[in-house]
């Protein structure tokens, strides 16, 4: 995880811990308490109107609609602006989300894939509050389902239906998601990717510079449980692979030294990886509050896209 | 410590069961879910070599219940040395019952009967206690356990002699259930039953012929512990066939010469298949030809066999051609049919069907035996006082003139019974005549609707029949007229039925040794519906039954069989029964009944004036002589026959049986089962605290899903 979490003006303000959180049963409660959380600790931070991508009125510019010219407001600047309406966004965000076996695991009474669901949930529940289109493609070892980016009512709703779905699945393959989604989504957009990233990552970097390369903005979060970087087991037993049932006698005392430089030279190859490809890359902890990942999520959007408009004020 | 089914004791090798299991447990490690082994390095196992087994204490409670177990199987018990008072060897209890019926008169079968119970009696220890009984109908003590024991032990071979050479089969028919219930009770019903514990038995020496009859044991629970020893006698011919009487067809007068049906029952084993049936005079004289019958083994045939020209003659019929002649004679008492007449005192033609005579003459009964005629006389006339005597009822509905009722009375006086139902008021004159009340009237009375029958009294003979709530009901008789009388104007008149106005319907009057019966109502259609009704000829049955005697054909009996004596025409007196040999038995006054008819032939039953002659014959039953089959006894709930077994597997059965006696009183398996169930409780609740006690130390928490 980046140090920026420590730097973070959240820091003040009141985290939820991610246990009390995932204790609540609904997937769209949690979403919301996390965003509104978020947004009580954000007023009273100096960062203000982070957004994605926010218009209210854009000026008229021939060949525009006359239909949606706003006349109050030409009645009393004397300017034509063109009403933005709810449903329309310039942004699209694809939320690919990791629902393998390997996801169901857990050391803290939750596992990751409850973790990356709410923070999946999360996401959305925040970008469907500015009004932008959130789509989700869920995957194991193939993809399992896919709904488009939408914003309109009900949307939200299906599309938490999707995250609650529990893991499936035998393995898990990081490109074929990847690949299919560079095939449905033709307009270029967000794409945020959650997953542990636990698997064999030979192609990733190829089809993560498909993704960049259709245009799309990447973001990968590497979830992962606290006890897969620390082993912190101390009787010895058959260690039981999640998605292979493949048992293997281990003793953690002896094998924490040969695993932990392990686990952590992968993470630096999926980190390495997006770098070179200009992506950005969070490791999260499942231990870490979700406003953390969240608010690093906004933050990096803020750098990336200087040029961008960030709206000054958000809309709730 | 003894057991009564050591093998189980095998079971305790279980336990090697838990000793393997808490082998193998060392081998076994705890399993942990983890996300993905890809980075994990497989570490080398280590064979840790224990010698001593993990959780001894489970191991040893595990041990513990299944020894527990399997010595409360093998059932337990402590052997106590024999009381001072206890016997020291068994002591039996034994019952003898010989077959005394009518088929052990087979040639040969009772010396061996005799033989046999000797040779069992002899066979009984000094201190066994023994009773010898005879069955045939019923069972009886021919050697009570009293005369046994009190019979000094020497001297109880020469009693059982001579009380059976003092006896012999009779000719009743055997019951064998009843005997063997009787038998078992005797052995059952002292306080012996402790003392002997399970060394009773009943030995029967019988031909266990099929004809016996066992169904009475079927409601019979047969106690466990007596035991039930066979001894068959053989016969020593094959060859036996029966004679019965067989009941006259209904439609015996059509045939074209008077006949008598007889039965031929061949049994089963017979070799023989043709057989002669003849009629027999006094001295075994054969009286007309025998007629000649083919009856295979095991079938029956009905023959008739002609009668003979002198009913007197026609006493005995005899089958001849069988090896066995104790059921070849079957006695017969021909029906002769009797002929009777009613006076009818009316002044209506034969056919007018208006009119009550046209009812009366066709529900007057014509059967085989007895043919009622009707002799219509004018109301007016008199009547010869020969025809007067001769007919046994008068019936009279229209007004008789004085004479004639002077006339009647005077019969009525003498016994006669007259019934009187008169179709107008007008026959009031005649009613006062015959009762000698002449201020008697008699009113016409007609209801509205119509009347019916109200109270009537069952238990007077008339309403007899109908008595059965089946047939009791009167009320679609309709009734359009009667007449109305006082039944307090009639001093001692009985009111056997009554019209539901109140009004009595049926009287009865005795006068003098007669009676009067008075119809107030008519049974021609213009005063009722009774002649149409399905009440009317039983009620002229029962009054002409009440007048003249019974109207059905003389019954045949069995030998032992109650006769019922015929007191029809009311007598009431002693009465006498001859019997075939000759000896006349008298029988108290009241008795209703002879029971005591225990050989085949006829009987003379006397009572007042009226002598009946009825004929006793062998049970059918005892002609069915072929063996009784091999688990007959067993169908029917008693033990099967056992063979005599040897003294060594005897005192062997009869160990065994003390020893699971003292086991069953003592029960220590109850204790062992609960001892298990303890150390079981025991071991549950320190694996619960051991596996308890082992999961705390898990860490940290793997969730799989």
């Amino acid at each position: 995880m980046s140090d920026l979490a420590h730097r973070s003006p959240l820091q003040s303000a009141a985290l939820i811990d991610p246990r009390a959180l995932l204790s609540v049963r609904s997937l769209e409660l949690r979403a919301r308490l996390v965003v509104e959380g978020f947004w009580k600790g954000l007023h009273r931070s100096p960062y203000h109107g982070f957004s994605v991508e926010f218009t209210e009125y854009r000026q008229y510019s021939p060949g525009d609609d006359p239909r949606y010219l706003d006349w109050r407001v030409y009645a009393r600047s004397d300017r034509y602006f063109i009403k933005k309406f709810e449903d329309e966004t310039n942004l699209r965000c694809h939320l690919l989300v990791d629902q393998s076996r390997s996801m169901s695991f857990g050391s803290a009474g939750y596992t990751k894939g409850q973790y990356a669901a709410t923070l999946a949930a999360t996401l959305a529940y925040f970008l469907h509050l500015q009004g932008d289109a959130t789509g989700l493609l869920t995957f194991d070892e193939a993809v399992r389902e896919y709904l488009p980016a939408r914003h309109r009512a009900g949307h939200l709703r299906q599309l938490m239906l999707a995250l609650e779905k529990p893991a499936g699945g035998r393995s898990t393959d990081l490109t074929e998601p990847v690949g299919r989604l560079t095939t449905l989504v033709r307009k270029r957009g967000l794409v945020a990717y959650l997953s542990d990233f636990l698997a064999p990552i030979e192609r990733l970097e190829t089809s993560l510079l498909a993704l960049t390369a259709c245009g799309h903005e990447v973001t990968v979060f590497q979830v992962l449980d606290p006890a897969e970087l620390t082993l912190p087991f101390d009787q010895a037993a058959m260690f039981e692979d999640l998605e292979s049932a493949e048992r293997v006698y281990i003793d953690p005392a002896a094998a924490r030294a040969d695993y932990v430089p392990k686990i952590e030279a992968h993470c630096a190859a999926v980190r390495a990886s997006c770098q070179k490809l200009g992506i950005g890359y969070h490791r999260i902890s499942t231990a870490q509050p979700l406003e953390l990942a969240l608010f690093e999520f906004l933050q990096e959007r803020r750098r990336r896209g200087p040029g961008r408009p960030v709206a000054g004020k958000g809309r709730r | 410590m003894n057991f009564l089914a050591p093998f189980f004791l095998v079971g305790a090798l279980a336990v090697i069961g838990p000793v393997i299991f808490h082998l193998v447990r060392r081998s076994t490690r705890e399993r942990t879910i983890f996300s993905s082994v890809m980075f994990l390095p497989p570490t080398r196992s280590r064979l840790t070599h224990r010698s001593r087994l993990e959780h001894w204490l489970l191991l040893l409670l595990r041990c513990v219940a299944l020894g527990l177990l399997a010595i409360g199987f093998a059932r337990p018990f402590w052997r106590k040395a024999p009381a001072a008072g206890e016997p020291a060897s068994a002591v039996r209890r034994l019952v003898v019952l010989v077959d005394v019926s009518a088929s052990m008169r087979r040639a040969g079968l009772w010396d061996e009967a005799k033989s046999r119970a000797e040779a069992i009696l002899r066979a009984a220890g000094p201190g066994d206690e023994a009773a010898l009984y005879l069955f045939s109908r019923q069972a009886r003590p021919l050697i009570s356990f009293e005369e046994w024991k009190a019979a000094p032990a020497g001297e109880r071979g020469a009693l059982v002699a001579t009380r059976l050479a003092a006896s012999a089969p009779g000719w009743l028919d055997d019951r064998l259930g009843d005997a063997l219930i009787t038998a078992a009770e005797a052995l059952a019903d002292t306080d012996a039953e402790k003392k002997f514990g399970g060394a009773r038995q009943i030995f029967l020496v019988s031909d266990l012929k099929a004809g016996s009859r066992l169904d009475s044991l079927q409601a019979y629970e047969w106690p466990k512990t007596i035991a039930l020893q066979v001894e068959a006698l053989p016969a020593r011919h094959p060859t036996n066939a029966g004679l019965q009487l067989v009941a006259e067809a209904a439609d015996a007068d059509r045939l074209a010469a008077p006949a008598i049906r007889v039965r031929v029952r061949n049994a089963a084993t017979s070799t023989r298949e043709q057989f002669r049936v003849g009629w027999a005079g006094p001295a075994g004289a054969a009286l007309g030809a025998p007629i000649d019958v083919y009856v295979p083994p095991g079938q029956s045939r009905v023959v008739a066999v002609p009668a003979l020209g002198n009913p007197a003659d026609m006493r005995e019929l005899v089958l001849s051609g069988d090896d066995e002649d104790f059921d070849n004679t079957v006695f017969v008492v021909p029906t002769q049919k009797q002929h009777w007449s009613v006076l009818y005192f009316g002044t209506e033609a034969a056919d007018d069907s208006r009119r009550p005579r046209f009812f009366l003459e066709r529900a007057l009964p014509d059967n085989p035996h007895l043919a009622v005629r009707l002799v219509a006389c004018a109301p007016a006339a008199l009547i010869p006082p020969a025809q007067l005597q001769e007919a046994k009822l008068a019936f009279v509905t229209d007004p008789l003139g004085a004479a004639t009722a002077a006339q009647l009375r005077g019969a009525m006086l003498a016994g006669q019974t007259v019934c009187f139902a008169p179709t107008g008021a007008a026959a009031d004159g005649t009613l006062g005549a015959l009762l000698n009340l002449p201020g008697l009237t008699l009113v016409d009375a007609q209801p509205a609707d119509y009347a019916m029958f109200g109270e009537i009294d069952f238990q007077h003979p008339l309403f007899a029949p109908f008595a059965d709530p089946h047939y009791s009901d009167f009320t679609k008789i309709h009734i359009w007229k009667y007449r109305r009388l006082s039944a307090a104007t009639i001093p001692g008149a009985r009111v056997l039925a009554r019209f539901d106005g109140g009004d009595p319907a049926v009287m009865e009057v005795r006068v003098g040794q007669g009676r009067l019966l008075l119809l107030l109502t008519g049974w021609n259609p213009d005063d009722s519906q009774l002649a149409v009704s399905s009440k009317f000829v039983p009620m002229v049955s029962a009054l002409l039954e009440q007048a003249g005697g019974s109207t059905d054909a003389p019954a045949q009996f069995a030998v032992g069989e109650a006769i019922p004596l015929d007191r029809s025409g009311g007598e009431e007196g002693p009465a006498t029964v001859r019997e075939p040999d000759g000896t006349t038995i008298g029988l108290p006054a009241g008795a209703t009944g002879f029971t005591g008819a225990l050989q085949p032939g006829i009987y003379l039953m006397t009572s007042g004036t009226r002598s009946t002659r009825v004929a006793v014959n062998v049970a059918a039953s005892e002609s069915r002589t072929e063996p009784l089959a091999a688990d007959e006894l067993e169908r029917y709930g008693a033990p099967g026959p056992q063979a005599p077994a040897d003294p060594a597997a005897n005192a062997r059965r009869q160990a065994l049986l003390q020893d699971s006696e003292v086991e069953s009183r003592q029960k220590l398996w109850r204790w062992l089962l609960g001892a298990t169930l303890g150390v079981l409780l025991l071991e549950s609740a320190l694996a619960g605290w051991t596996t308890r006690g082992r999961g705390a130390t898990v860490t940290p928490r793997s969730t799989p899903t």
